[in-house]
């Protein structure tokens, strides 16, 4: 079997079809992926270049994906991050992005993508 | 030891204004970047700095984070004003915490942040009695080059 293809930013939000808030590099490569609606667990967990998929809307996952170095949020289940949140990722250069579908379709379709 | 202390940084914490919290980990997280600490040594002091933080200003009442950069270190400490930690051996158990349902329903309160803290630090020494609020000291080890300085400049990219 081949090898999963590098998985860039920009395809991610083409093929999950993700709303932007405020856009990252596109060009950027995933390097994985988190999770979780829990801070502590992304800060301990999150790598840099990752993408994390959520359901938290408020400005403080900004802090927690930028202090881990991950690419971008996805704001995952039809939530709407908080004006804050919006700002604060324009701030911080930090890719903030939303989805009507579940963190489980999400996930599922960036692991399809070939992202590991 | 290397005593020579070459940069010192204070940065304010609210407490309870959670939606800045993570503000001053972050200004840490640039200057250690802007002094040359190696992406490693960063990567571990900014987790820590933001339990910390976050701690401040979901449990505590205000507080400041100080950073000072060493040669071969870099040493924070976290002090605030607060109700102070009762039983520290409890608060240090993964899981374990106080926090309300309203911070649960935010994402804190899995009491993974002192055991971070622990993890990622290469010395930790918390001072606190109840009602007198929580010193918190870490030593963090940094890289340093063959000739004993440390990188000096710009190092390079984000993340
Ligand atoms: N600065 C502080 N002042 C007062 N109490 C504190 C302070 N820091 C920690 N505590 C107490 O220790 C407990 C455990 O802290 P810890 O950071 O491990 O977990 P948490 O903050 O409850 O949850 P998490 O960090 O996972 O969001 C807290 O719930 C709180 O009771
Ligand atoms: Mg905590």
């Amino acid at each position: 079997m081949e090898p999963p293809q590098p998985v860039t930013v920009g395809r991610a939000v083409e093929a999950l079809d993700l709303g932007t808030c405020v856009s990252a590099d596109p060009e950027a490569l995933i390097a994985g992926a988190q999770v979780s609606d829990l801070l502590s667990y992304v800060m301990a967990e999150g790598q840099r270049g990752q993408v994390w998929v959520t359901i938290q809307t408020h400005p403080n996952i900004v802090a927690v994906a930028g202090l881990a170095g991950m690419h971008a949020i996805i704001i995952a289940g039809g939530f709407e991050p908080e004006p804050e949140t919006i700002a604060r990722a324009e701030e911080e250069g930090m890719g903030l992005f939303t989805s009507a579908q579940t963190a489980y379709l999400l996930a599922g379709k960036l692991y399809e993508l070939g992202v590991r | 030891m290397d005593t020579r202390r070459l940069a010192h940084h204070e940065f304010p914490i609210l407490g309870r204004a959670y939606f800045l919290g993570g503000r001053a980990s972050t200004s840490v997280k640039q200057v250690l970047r802007e002094a040359g600490v190696d992406d490693a040594a960063i990567r571990r002091i900014a987790v820590a700095c933001y339990e910390a933080e976050m701690n401040v200003v979901l449990h505590a009442r205000s507080g400041y984070m100080a950073v000072d950069i060493y040669p071969d270190r870099v040493t924070i400490a976290v002090i605030d004003k607060g109700p102070g930690i009762e039983n520290v051996d409890l608060a240090m158990t993964p899981g374990w915490s106080s926090a309300t349902d309203e911070a649960r329903a935010l994402g804190f309160g899995a009491g993974m942040g002192l055991p971070n803290i622990r993890e990622q630090a290469d010395a930790m020494d918390i001072r606190t009695a109840k009602g007198d609020g929580v010193q918190l000291f870490l030593t963090f080890k940094r890289e340093v080059t063959d000739d004993g300085a440390p990188p000096t400049g710009d190092s390079g990219t984000r993340g």
